[in-house]
């Protein structure tokens, strides 16, 4: 068994290129995921920084803003000329101070710890103002107005400029920091980037080296096909040459076994009539018993003859080889015209006599097939059988006014073969014929001249 | 003493021929011949009045021998005695010069008084050709639907149709009949148009199919 093998090759490279491709795929779809993760990690790593960003901005804002509003807050309290209104402005510097002292820690909180020194150093200088705050209220109420205002425009003033100045230092590290963010992202992006283009790279490659060997796979199976195709042309020629191999024995065998039964078997036979006459001849007229056995020894012998002649002629017509082609065609009609009533008239060129055996059998046999069909199938009443011989062909028709049949559908096995022949000669072969319109058959034979 | 030649490639068939011939006193069988070409050669050689002819023999074939045998001696009548039983062979057989048509399964039977005929100047048909060709001609009829061409014929037509068939010369019609040449070649020419024949052959086997002559 050849086939096996082959379809072994065929499919050979198939489970290589599902891998191959599938985890073509797959790489690509991982690489996708990784970037759109990273991206979005950044994005909201971004966006909290930003924000924090903002946050802390604020929060040192009210920070500076709660350093100014307490020194104004105390200055108001040594203006302030009632007990009343100084306790107020006293428990107005203790929620601005408590303000501050929460702004201070949410911005602590949001604030990188590597910077807590700073903070710290921060924290420390804002308590130790607080308590300059705080120390005014202590003042006795007669000094306030000279003390009081001295204190404040000197000490405090001198520490509150060093606090506002550690707040813009502050400011400036949560500047610094959020360039320290920025720059990871950068970071991070060039890292994403340098991956990517990494994944991309291998997966370009991959495929290139798939395409490459997808390829080089078809050229084969293409190649393959071809050559299958060719051996199928080749297979479908050599069955046509033994059909017509096949065709031709079977001619000559018929000529052969018609010839030798012909000229052997009938001869002999007619011989054997004439013997007997003459033995006949040579006994005494009064030996009745042996004249009988004579005659019926004679009748059987003219029964055999006729028998022989009979086959004879069906296996092929003696007439075809002695006298060619319209003296078969003649015959044959005169047999089909005995047997079945049809009326055959034959009109054939008597060019057509000369013509070469294949062709002539050809012609002969799909003469005989179709008057057969005419017999069995039509029903016809008459059969015209033409042969003409124009210029380089032989053109052959045999028309019937039967019943027909549907010649698109119905394709019997008589047909096919003389078909078969036909193009054998290269000639054509067609059939027209529809139910109720007669059928007839159609031959074009080119004659080398 | 009618001498006689016999053509046919079976020694068997030739043998009993000879056996049958030679019984009569007056035939003599002069030479055998086991193809064609020999029948061709030894007719020359030997002049028989009489060739009993196989059709199926190597060589060349007993209608092509006929024709030569008949061409170089038109004196010789030949008999074709042969298996074939159809009207192609017998047309072609007259065409050629044959006088006579036997079949072989009924070659005893018919050989001498066949002999005989053709010696005559007549023409023989075996039984089962005669036969066979009537038929033929009848079905040929049926099928065409025609009216038999035989009566368009007048009774002189009939009657010099029947001896030209019979394988009478002009010249003896003429003389049968009391007619001069020239009406007896017009009665000819007229009934070959009116049949619709072409030569004296078709003529005869148009005869033995209206069973005018046997």
């Amino acid at each position: 068994m050849v086939p096996a093998p082959r379809t072994a090759r065929l499919t050979g490279g198939r489970p290589l290129l599902v891998a191959g491709f599938g985890s073509l795929l797959l790489l690509m779809l991982v690489a996708g995921a990784y970037a759109l993760r990273t991206l979005e990690q950044v994005r909201t790593s971004d966006l909290q920084e930003r924000n924090n960003y903002l946050s802390r901005g604020r929060a040192l804002d009210r920070v500076r803003t709660g350093i100014y509003q307490s020194a104004i807050v105390m200055r108001d309290y040594l203006l302030a000329t009632d007990a009343q209104s100084s306790a107020l402005q006293i428990q107005r510097f203790a929620t601005t101070r408590e303000q501050t002292d929460r702004a201070l820690a949410e911005c602590a909180s949001l604030i990188d710890s590597s910077e807590n020194a700073a903070l710290h150093d921060f924290q420390s200088e804002l308590q130790y103002y607080w308590k300059l705050l705080a120390f005014i209220s202590e003042i006795p109420p007669e000094h306030r107005a000279v003390r009081g205002s001295e204190y404040l425009s000197t000490q405090v003033r001198q520490h509150r400029a060093e606090l506002i100045k550690m707040v813009d230092q502050l400011d400036a590290i949560s500047a610094r920091q959020m360039a320290a963010s920025d720059a990871r992202m950068s970071e991070t992006f060039a890292r994403l980037r340098g991956r990517l283009a990494l994944i991309l790279a291998f997966a370009v490659g991959t495929g290139l080296l798939l395409a490459a060997f997808t390829i080089w796979r078809t050229l084969g199976l293409e190649r393959e096909l071809e050559q299958r195709y060719q051996e199928v042309l080749t297979a479908q020629h050599e069955l046509k040459e033994l059909s017509a191999r096949l065709v031709s024995a079977q001619e000559e065998e018929r000529r052969a076994i018609s010839r030798e039964l012909h000229d052997e078997v009938g001869q002999s036979l007619s011989a054997l009539l004439m013997e007997a006459g003459n033995a006949v001849a040579n006994v005494p007229p009064d030996a009745i018993h042996v004249r009988q056995h004579v005659d019926s020894i004679k009748k059987l012998a003219e029964a055999s003859v006729n028998i022989i002649r009979n086959m004879t002629l069906l296996l092929r017509p003696s007439m075809l080889d002695d006298f060619g082609l319209v003296p078969a065609l003649e015959w044959q009609a005169r047999e089909v015209s005995k047997r079945t009533g049809i009326r055959v008239q034959v009109a054939a060129a008597d060019s057509a006599g000369e013509l070469p055996d294949a062709l002539k059998t050809c012609i002969y046999r799909v003469v005989q097939e179709a008057l057969h069909n005419c017999a069995r199938h039509a029903q016809a009443r008459t059969v015209r059988v033409v042969v003409r011989q124009e210029d380089s062909r032989i053109v052959l028709f045999v028309e019937d006014d039967g019943r027909g049949f549907d010649a698109r559908r119905v394709r019997g096995l008589g047909l096919v073969g003389m078909e078969e022949r036909v193009h054998h000669l290269g000639g054509v072969f067609q059939v027209s014929s529809s139910p109720g319109a007669g059928t007839r058959v159609e031959v074009e034979l080119p004659v080398a001249s | 003493m009618t001498r006689i030649l016999l053509a046919d490639d079976h020694t068997v068939m030739r043998n009993g021929l000879r056996l049958l011939l030679e019984r009569q006193p007056d035939l003599k069988v002069v030479g055998e011949a086991a193809d064609g070409r020999q029948a061709v050669e030894m007719a020359a050689a030997e002049h028989p009045d009489v060739v009993i002819m196989d059709i199926a023999m190597p060589q060349l074939n007993g209608v092509e021998a006929t024709r030569q045998i008949v061409n170089r001696n038109p004196d010789t009548a030949v008999a074709i005695l042969s298996m074939h039983k159809d009207e192609s062979y017998v047309i072609r057989s007259l065409k050629a010069g044959a006088r006579a048509y036997l079949l072989k399964d009924s070659a005893e039977a018919d050989l001498i008084a066949a002999i005989g005929a053709i010696t005559e100047g007549k023409s023989f048909f075996s039984p089962g050709v005669r036969s066979l060709l009537k038929e033929d001609y009848m079905h040929q009829l049926d099928e065409v639907g025609a009216e038999d061409s035989y009566e368009l014929l007048t009774t002189r037509e009939r009657e010099v149709l029947q001896l030209v068939a019979e394988g009478k010369s002009n010249k003896e019609i003429a003389s049968l009949l009391n007619l001069s040449l020239y009406t007896v070649e017009t009665h000819r020419t007229h009934i070959l148009q009116k049949l619709n024949l072409h030569s004296a052959p078709e003529l005869i086997l148009y005869a033995v199919r209206k069973g005018i002559i046997s």
